[in-house]
């Protein structure tokens, strides 16, 4: 059976290219465009896998992020960042924010910086859905 | 009354990382959440004669504003703050209220506006416009223009100019939420030399007893609140004495309540906030009445 994907991002030329990629290698791609839109998404749509932009309107893929990894209907979904804020930044916000709320979440599957080639998403996807 | 979420409009040569760095100690407070906004003029990628929609320029001019705003994201996610971003192709105003009502900031933060004298007078500056249209409190910026440093702790020295209204009294309120980061408040009230014109010493001195009992009860109310503050009176004109204030005590932000003035009498009159906004060298907070 075909595997859903979610593609949160608040860009639509890299949404389109995400969606093409992925149509093109028989997933099933689902969209939305900012940090709300995608948790609604991923409660309704439960998807196999999420691709989540880290700087976008209405809520933020490191809240995003954590919401998902604390979530222990939701934490075993794969997600890989696809994003151009820069690793180190990503994980310095995830220890303070962890050290914040009291709790640690583990880094994300795969953590690719913008533009991603098509070969390089489909790998890190196929090799996160195991 | 607390700022949780500010809204950053940013043209890049107005209000840089600098300005959003001054405004940080804020997190101190409230502050959670700050949202950048960019918005690229339309007359910049569209209906050029002969050349029609320029998309390039437009990918160009997004880009340059997205790689400003990840770096500034950068930093600010690793201090745990959220942060969002909005790149829009549009006209200024209208676009701040769109991202105003997908975002629901608590204060607005903008440069001043670069409409000249006469652009002012026919079509009102873009803090007149911002403030008439929304009832959300807006901080306006100028320090690039004068080449002055931004004050490293923005809310350290405010001077709160009153008029005993509705908004200032607002006023009252979010200093009393920002209270952690005042060092010394200066609170004022500018008198109108009309109501100093009498045969009678007595009379005018009365005057001046009203206002500084007032501005004392004041004083009492931010010191109940663990705000060392002192208050002062002026008489004459109040954009030159409120200005004037700001200067002799040192100020690091002007605070006002936002008039509620007619437009067209706003257009023509103008309005002390606005000539402050727009015309003083400090950073001015103007909160609005609703």
């Amino acid at each position: 059976m075909n595997k859903k994907v979610l593609v949160v991002d608040d860009d639509p030329d890299v949404r389109t290219f995400i969606l093409t990629v992925l149509e093109e290698n028989n997933f099933i791609p689902i969209v939305a465009h900012d940090g709300v839109e995608g948790l609604e998404k991923i409660e309704n749509e439960k998807p196999d896998l999420v691709t989540l932009d880290v700087l976008m309107p209405r809520g933020s893929g490191i809240r995003l992020y954590r919401k998902l990894k604390t979530d222990p209907s939701l934490k075993h979904i794969p997600v890989i960042m696809l994003t151009g804020i820069a690793l180190k930044s990503f994980m310095r916000s995830q220890k303070t924010l962890s050290e914040f709320q009291g709790e640690k979440v583990p880094a994300p599957d795969f953590y690719l910086e913008k533009p991603v080639e098509p070969d390089e998403l489909i790998d890190a996807i196929n090799k996160s859905l195991g | 009354m607390k700022i949780k979420k500010l809204l950053f409009v940013t043209k890049f040569d107005d209000l840089c990382y600098n300005s959003l760095n001054s405004l940080l100690n804020l997190t101190k407070a409230s502050l959670e959440h700050v949202v950048f906004l960019n918005v690229i003029e339309k007359e910049k990628v569209a209906m050029h004669r002969g050349a029609g929609y320029i998309k390039e320029e437009e990918v160009k001019l997004k880009e340059t504003a997205n790689i400003r705003f990840i770096d500034w994201a950068e930093n600010l996610f690793e201090l745990g703050l959220e942060v969002g971003a909005h790149i829009n192709v549009g006209t200024l105003i209208p676009e701040i209220i769109k991202t105003i009502e997908l975002e629901a900031p608590d204060l607005i933060v903008i440069g001043r506006s670069h409409k000249g004298r006469l652009e002012h007078l026919y079509s009102r500056s873009d803090v007149t416009e911002l403030i008439r249209r929304i009832s959300i409190p807006v901080l306006v910026f100028k320090h690039m223009n004068e080449d002055s440093i931004v004050p490293e702790k923005l809310f350290s020295r405010p001077l709160l100019a009153t008029n005993w209204s509705k908004s200032s009294n607002q006023a009252v309120e979010y200093i009393k939420d920002i209270k952690g980061l005042i060092d010394e408040l200066n609170i004022m009230h500018v008198t109108d030399e009309k109501n100093l014109k009498s045969k009678s010493t007595h009379s005018v001195q009365k005057i001046r007893k009203q206002e500084r009992k007032k501005l004392d009860d004041l004083c009492d109310i931010f010191e109940e609140n663990g705000i060392k503050t002192r208050s002062h009176v002026y008489v004459g004109d109040p954009e030159k004495e409120i200005i004037k204030a700001g200067k002799e005590y040192q100020a690091s932000i002007i605070i006002l309540g936002s008039s509620s003035k007619t437009s067209i009498i706003e257009r023509w009159m103008g309005s002390i906030t606005r000539a402050i906004a727009d015309n003083s060298i400090f950073p001015c907070l103007l909160i609005p009445s609703k």
